[in-house]
């Protein structure tokens, strides 16, 4: 459990960057006056994360990745469960790489 | 202005939906414990940065660098730092778009839930909000329960007590792709999400071509964010 004095200090600098980019956003947005434009912009962010998230595995071409997708899509448009749907689509990606380890 | 609560039962309600998520931050604690070994970090190293740093992505860029047995310095130290703004660049975004529901709170209970703040618990309480959480405590639990997991699976890993050795075998790779999926069509509300949609989808795919992941996200959420803020059209007001 012994800790170096350098990777410490590297530990708390690395630590700092990461604090300041968790608070500054949150703690910038004092001086903004939150008009109905800017909820409405802020309320978009969350779609666009998600949205960022998936994107790079929509386009991967990877064959799992993509059919659990659109499991995930079929899930959610009939019977829509988030929790439901996004473990069927791990099972899918779990299963083809299994049967493809396992071929 | 209305009050925003931080208590037990929201707390509790935080705690519970984080439970599916924690599964994979606690599997990809192991297998971040299992590369510090790799680097020689001990485990009291590993676990300081994992509660320190709290981030997958960054941290992994810090022992890789530690990989050679140095400890980075100078410009390298420069270097690793601008990195890890790259990648945790999307947190500003995150809390700033927390403001509407945490500024009311006092700095003792807004600044602990910032700092517990990761992807997932974000994204889970801002999918609460729209369906009209109101309690802070939702977003701080649901934090820690997966903040929690994190230093446990960091412990697993660097003592090498591991059973998971790759958890892109179980999927676990794919668990946040898996959620964002299926929460980005549970929030998609129709036509006018369409443009957000699509600007986001195009910038990241850009932004991947030659940053980090980090970096694309946080490119997608300002740039739809922009969007909206400029097509905006004053109704009245709600």
């Amino acid at each position: 459990m012994n800790i170096r004095s350098d990777i410490f200090w590297l530990i708390m600098a690395l630590g700092l960057a990461s604090l300041i980019c968790r608070i500054s956003g949150f703690w910038l947005m004092r001086f903004v006056t939150i008009t109905p434009r800017m909820k409405a912009a802020l309320n978009a962010t969350p779609l666009a994360v998600m949205v960022a998230i998936v994107a790079p595995a929509a386009a991967s071409g990877k064959p799992a990745e993509i059919l659990a997708l659109v499991v995930i899509g079929l899930i959610m448009r009939f019977w829509p469960n988030d929790l439901f749907a996004a473990a069927s689509g791990m099972a899918v990606v779990a299963l083809w790489r299994w049967l493809q380890l396992a071929g | 202005m209305h009050v925003v609560l931080f208590s037990a039962l929201g707390m509790r309600r935080g705690l519970i939906a984080a439970q599916p998520l924690a599964l994979g931050v606690f599997v990809y604690g192991i297998a971040f414990g299992l590369l510090t070994c790799e680097a020689h970090i001990s485990t009291g190293e590993a676990l300081l940065m994992s509660a320190v740093v709290y981030s997958g992505s960054a941290q992994l860029v810090a022992i890789n660098s530690l990989m050679g047995g140095i400890v980075p310095t100078g410009a390298a130290l420069l270097t690793l730092l601008a990195t890890i703004l790259l990648l945790n660049g999307r947190y500003i975004l995150y809390g700033a778009a927390m403001r509407p529901w945490l500024g009311s709170l006092p700095a003792y209970q807004a600044y602990p839930t910032l700092a517990v703040l990761g992807d997932g618990n974000w994204i889970l309480s801002m999918k609460a909000a729209r369906e009209g959480e109101n309690d802070a405590g939702f977003v701080f639990a649901s934090g820690v329960g997966m903040f929690i997991p994190w230093l446990a699976g960091t412990w697993i890993g660097s003592t090498a007590f591991s059973f998971v050795s790759n958890p892109k075998t179980l999927g676990l790779d794919f668990m946040l792709i898996a959620f964002s999926a299926a929460m980005a069509m549970s929030m998609f509300k129709g036509r006018s999400d369409i443009k957000v949609v699509l600007i986001a989808a195009i910038v990241s795919l850009l932004v991947n071509q030659f940053a980090l992941g980090g970096a694309a996200i946080l490119a997608a959420g300002l740039t739809s964010a922009l969007y909206v803020w400029l097509t905006f059209e004053e109704k009245q007001a709600t």
